[in-house]
Order: C-alpha cells, then structure tokens, then sequence
C-alpha cells in the first residue's frame, strides 16, 4: 500500500519568527491523482507548496517522496517540479529551449532533447510552436509550455501554485478542463494550490481545505461540498447562508435551533454530535438547496415566507435576495430559470423550505472560524 | 470641428518643434559643428603661416610611427579590460541591491555607489593618490606592520590605472545593471533550479541572458568612459601612462600640432565606434534596444 503512495507529509510545522504558517499538517497523496489545496490567501498554502518543491525546509516534520525522505535535499535534486504563479518560462529562450532546459541539465544527447521536446509539444497539443519566442505565445499556450516544460523531466510529482490566476474568465474555465485532461494523459501526481473553489472542485480527485496553517477538512469535492466536517469548510467551499444561534431541544439527531432574529430551524447534527439545549450553535443552509414555492408547501422540516428585496441576476448562477417576513433577516436563494420562476420580480411573495439534512450544525468556536457569508475570495 | 482638430494638431506640432529646438541647437552647435571643424582640421597640411592644403598627412603619420598607433591600440586594450574587470567586479554588487535587499536597505546601498560622485573626479584621483604613493597612508602602514622593508610605490603603474579606471565606472555599470535585473522575475530563478539547474546554470542560461541588454548598455558606457578618460590615467599612470588622450592632449596643447590632434580626435571617434558596434554584433544586442531600456 505505502508504494501507492507518491507523496508522504508528517506533522509539517513552518514559522515566520512567531507566526505559525504550517501547523502539523499530515497528509498523503496516492499515485496518479490530482490534489488540490483550497485555502484564502494567507493561509499557508504557498508555504507549504516551497517546502515540498524545496525552496523552504520545515521547521519539523518529514517530506517523503515514493518513500525517500526529502529533507535537506535541494530543489534541483527533488523529484518534483513546479508550475510557478506567474509560469517563470524564460523570455529569452525560445519554446523548444524552455521545455529542453530541464533535459539539458540532465546532460542528455541533443538529438534525444530534440525528440523528447517535440514529443513534449505534442502532447500537449501545440505540435508547431517550438521555434517561437515566448512572447508570441497566447495566455493559454503559455500555461501549457510550463506544463510541458515539467511533464518533459517525467516528475514524480507536479506542484502548480494557482497558474490559471491570471488568465481571463473564459479561458480560465477552458483550463480547468485541459489541465485535468493533461493530467489523466500524463498519469502524473498533481499537487495544485489555489484559492478558488471551483478550479479546486472541478479538476481534483481530493481536496484539502487550508486554513490558518492547518487541513480543516481533506476529501473528494463531493464530500466537501455535501458533509463539511468544520464551519469553516461549509462556509468556504460552495456558497452557504449562515445563522448563529442557540440549541432548543431536539428530537433523536435532528437540532432545534433558534437565532438571535428568533427564527426557528431544524438541522441533523453529524460531526459534532450530543448538542444539548443552550448550546451555541452554527447552521449553514446552501442557496441551491432551498425549495421555493409560491405556496406554502405541506409541513417542511424548515419553513420560511418572505419576500423578494433584490434580484441578483447572474444568468444560471442567479441569485434572489429573500427578505423574511417576521424577522426582516435576509438570505440567499438561488432563482430557478424555469418559467415559473424566471419573471419573480422585487417585493414578490415566496416560501422557503428545506429538508433538516440539507442544512450543516456546528458547534460554535468563537468568531475568526467562520469566512463571512457568501465569501468570495479574491488575491 | 475640422478646423479645430486641425488647429489642434499644429499646435501639438509647434509643441513638438519647441521642445526639440534646444535639443537640435546643442546637437547642432555643440557636437556637430565642432566636429565637422575638427574633421576640417585634420584634412589640412600647413604650408606656411595662414596658407593650408588638403591632405592625408596626419592620417598617414597615425599609421607609420608605430608609437601612435600602439598606444591606442594599448588603450582600446586596457580599456577593454577596465569594462571587463567593472562588469565582473560590479555584477554582484548590482545583484545585491536588485535582488537580496529590499526597501531602506536597498536605497541607502543605491545612496552609497552615488556618494563618491558628488566629489570631483580630480579630488577623487587624489585621494587614491594619497593612499598609494610612496609616503602614503598604505605604504606607511605597510612598514609599521612590518610587511614591507622601505617605501612602496604603487602609483603609475597600469594595475593602478586600472584600478582608478574601475572605481570610476562602477556606478555607469551598476546602475544599468540594478535596473534591469529589478525587472527580472524571481519566480525566473528558481525555476531554473526547480527544474535541475545549479547555480552556475541559472547564471549562465538564465540571468545573464535576462540582464544582457543592461550588460552590453552598461558597458558601452564603461568603455566609451575609460577611452575617453583623461584624469585617471595621467595622474595614477604618471608620464608613463601612454593614454591615447594624452596623445591629442600633447598635440594640441604641447607641439601645437592642431591638425596632428584633430586626426587622432577623429581617429578615436571612429575607431571606438567601431569596437562598439564589434561589441554589440557579438553580444547579439541592437543598439537602440539595449539603450531604450
């Protein structure tokens, strides 16, 4: 099993003088597959990214590569390569020499760099470019010559530390799809670093949630998205309306809870379990998983009526900004476009519901855990 | 509306025309004219008093006595050498300042290359005098350490033109240096060695290239300096110094031969131009590249 294994972590720990950016982070990635750290910026995640690539040596705890032990080896003897931020291909090189310079350091015969180069192109599928300057390359291109710059060395493992920021929206999500592809092709070890869900979402086998230097949680994105383990993870990943609030009684696993507006939810604990009355309590209700009606539906778990303050029009992504009738609380609810729905204007009367299992209950753990509402991190 | 985008127009060209009109002027008056009087000089051959003819003389006269052409040729050498030595010697200095320190730090280094050209060149040259003539600060504390029996001499010799030549230079280098590889990406680095690189890989294949345009700009600026130098050499080289500048120097002024001075003028102009633009061939750079920068 420990074979399947490509890259090893044990209690990393990382200091800058007295600030604790790696905190005991365990974790291991198996073969093949495409891990993704999701975190704000600042939470330690490029960090941990130097350390494996080897341009920081932890403060204590071990870095194994297919089972051999990485400290106090240099960056440049390390299995592993790095797509940087910014892509670092050198400008006065041509394409070909970029993707070479990695086999011209292994000392290899020019008319093998020659082979493995235009091997390397074609794979990624810009078979006619090698003989151009970096800067006649389009953005997309670009990212893909640093990826073929790597893959080229065959690393055991590949770090990219979130190259797609800088592209623009459209190509960004065309990326997404090609990096991914790239990957399954290559069969290389993906460690990706990036602040945006949906990259993390949409390209990983796993994905572990970094928050102030630690793993809140590490699994598929499923997982994440349906079974957060921390109110930060429910709050972080995928969108989410959040009430404090206090424990009132409860019925076998399901919560009543009630917030300081005096609304009253039904949530089924699962992580932290024997919540008890007068417990503090955390609640998390994603847009997408409530229920509109314009009718008031036949007794839900969790039941709301309001009206429509605002319409947050985002095409598919469409938001409305509901306005609760006896609280004047506000929440988000994502606006189906379907017919029925698509013509809800300002000041429309609509009622909310939702099953107990599809909201998350935490216990409370003072304030800095929990990202804003509708957190959109941005660098 | 089309006579006022017209009206518009000119007047953005009578703009244009005023602010290079004192550029034109002083290229004009000051670097064309005498030039082209210079150039006049060294074309005649003196007859009598008053009375010149056209001639090649004083071209001739560069070529055939050997002492002329040698001393330029030791000129151009040692000059080459100075750009070599300041390039070597004020790389790491630039690197430093670019890449290692940051914010005050980094201006008060800046500050300190500076410093030493707020005093004249000829204060500056005597210091070093000061410091390495016979009964100088260095000679004098040789003997009292003991290393030395009597007085040392280590002025007018070349390593000590040399050396004046380099101090003198070192901020033309390190600034276009500094500047250039503040542009330089630090991500560029450790690639280089993320992808297998060692040091000396980074430098070569990837720095170096990165900086060229501020290398070869930097020392085109050296070069042309320590060429063209008067002060240093004379002074820390002494009569022995056979700088190509005292040549014209000892023309003009000494054997008030200004037809003889003239053609050695020219001579150094075309001649250095010419070096450079070898330079530039064989760095690969184009002139106007590597001074947009």
């Amino acid at each position: 099993m420990t074979s399947d294994i490509d890259l090893s972590c044990t209690d990393l720990n990382k200091n800058f003088g007295s600030y604790q950016a790696v905190d005991n982070v365990s974790f291991q990635i198996p073969r093949g597959s495409f891990f993704s750290i999701l975190g704000p910026s600042g939470c330690g995640k490029t960090t941990l990214l130097r350390m494996i690539a080897g341009f920081l040596e932890p403060e204590s705890g071990g870095i194994t590569i297919k089972g051999d032990s990485m400290l106090g080896i240099p960056p440049n003897k390390r299995p592993v390569n790095m797509v940087f931020q910014h892509l670092a291909l050198f400008p006065m090189m041509s394409v070909a020499d970029n993707i070479g310079y990695g086999l011209r350091r292994r000392k290899m015969k020019a008319s093998e760099i020659k082979k493995k180069v235009a091997d390397a192109l074609e794979r990624v599928g810009l078979p006619d470019v090698g003989d151009r300057a970096i800067s006649q390359l389009s953005g997309g291109q670009k990212q893909r010559i640093a990826i073929a710059r790597c893959l080229v060395l065959e690393p055991d493992v590949l770090l990219l530390d979130e190259p797609l920021g800088a592209l623009d929206l459209k190509l960004r999500e065309h990326m997404k799809v090609e990096l991914k592809k790239l990957q399954q092709a290559f069969g290389t070890t993906f460690i990706y670093i990036t602040h945006d869900q949906s990259e993390a979402m949409v390209m990983s086998d796993q994905v572990a949630v970094m928050n102030n230097g630690r793993f809140e949680q590490v699994g598929t994105p499923q997982e994440l998205y349906y079974q957060p383990d921390t109110p930060f993870v429910a709050g972080f990943v995928g969108e989410s309306n959040h009430f404090s609030g206090q424990v009132v009684g409860r019925n076998g696993d399901v919560v009543e809870v009630k917030t300081a507006s005096g609304q009253v939810f039904h949530s089924i604990e699962r992580i932290d379990t024997n919540l008890a009355a007068g417990d503090e309590v955390e609640l998390f209700v994603r847009p997408e998983m409530i229920h509109l009606s314009f009718e008031p539906e036949n007794k839900p778990e969790n039941a709301l009526e309001g009206e429509v303050a605002n319409i947050l029009f985002d095409g598919g992504n469409s938001r409305l900004l509901i306005r609760e009738a006896t609280t004047g609380a506000e929440l988000q609810v994502v606006q189906p476009q379907t017919t029925q729905f698509r013509d809800v204007k300002a000041g429309d009367r609509l009622y909310l519901s939702w099953a107990a299992s599809q909201s998350h209950i935490f216990r409370a753990r003072g304030q800095s855990q929990t990202p804003a509402l509708m957190q959109t991190v941005e660098e | 509306m089309n006579a006022f985008s017209s009206s518009k127009a000119s007047g953005k060209k009578l703009a244009l025309f005023l602010l290079l009109t004192p550029f034109a002027l002083h290229l004009f008056f000051l670097i064309l004219l005498p030039h082209l009087e210079i150039l006049n000089i060294s074309l005649r051959e003196r007859v009598s008093y008053g009375i010149y003819k056209f001639s090649l003389m004083n071209y001739e006269a560069f070529f055939t006595e050997p002492l002329y052409w040698r001393t330029f040729l030791r000129t151009a050498v040692m000059s080459i050498l100075t750009t070599a030595i300041t390039l070597i010697v004020a790389f790491p200095v630039a690197w430093y300042i670019a890449k290692v320190v940051r914010g005050r730090t980094k201006g008060l280094l800046f500050l300190a290359c500076l410093i030493p050209f707020w005093v004249s060149e000829l204060v500056r040259t005597y210091g070093w005098m000061i410091l390495l003539r016979e009964t100088g600060v260095i000679s004098n504390l040789l003997q009292w350490a003991g290393l030395a029996v009597g007085p040392v001499e280590m002025l007018y010799n070349d390593a000590t033109v040399m050396l004046g030549l380099v101090y003198t230079s070192m901020l033309f280098m390190v600034v276009p240096l500094v500047s250039t590889l503040d542009g330089m990406d630090d991500s560029l680095v450790e690639a280089a060695y993320d992808l297998g690189g060692n040091g000396w890989n980074a430098l070569r294949e990837v720095v170096i290239p990165y900086a060229m345009p501020g290398i070869v700009s930097g020392c085109i600026v050296v070069f042309m300096l320590s060429l063209g130098n008067y002060l240093t050499p004379i002074l820390l080289g002494g009569k022995d110094s056979l700088w190509f500048t005292d040549q014209i120097f000892t023309q003009f002024i000494t054997r008030f031969n200004w037809e003889q001075g003239a053609a050695f003028g020219v001579l150094l102009l075309i001649l250095s131009s010419l070096i450079v633009w070898l330079g530039l061939k064989l760095s690969r750079q184009s002139f106007s590249e590597t001074m947009g920068r």
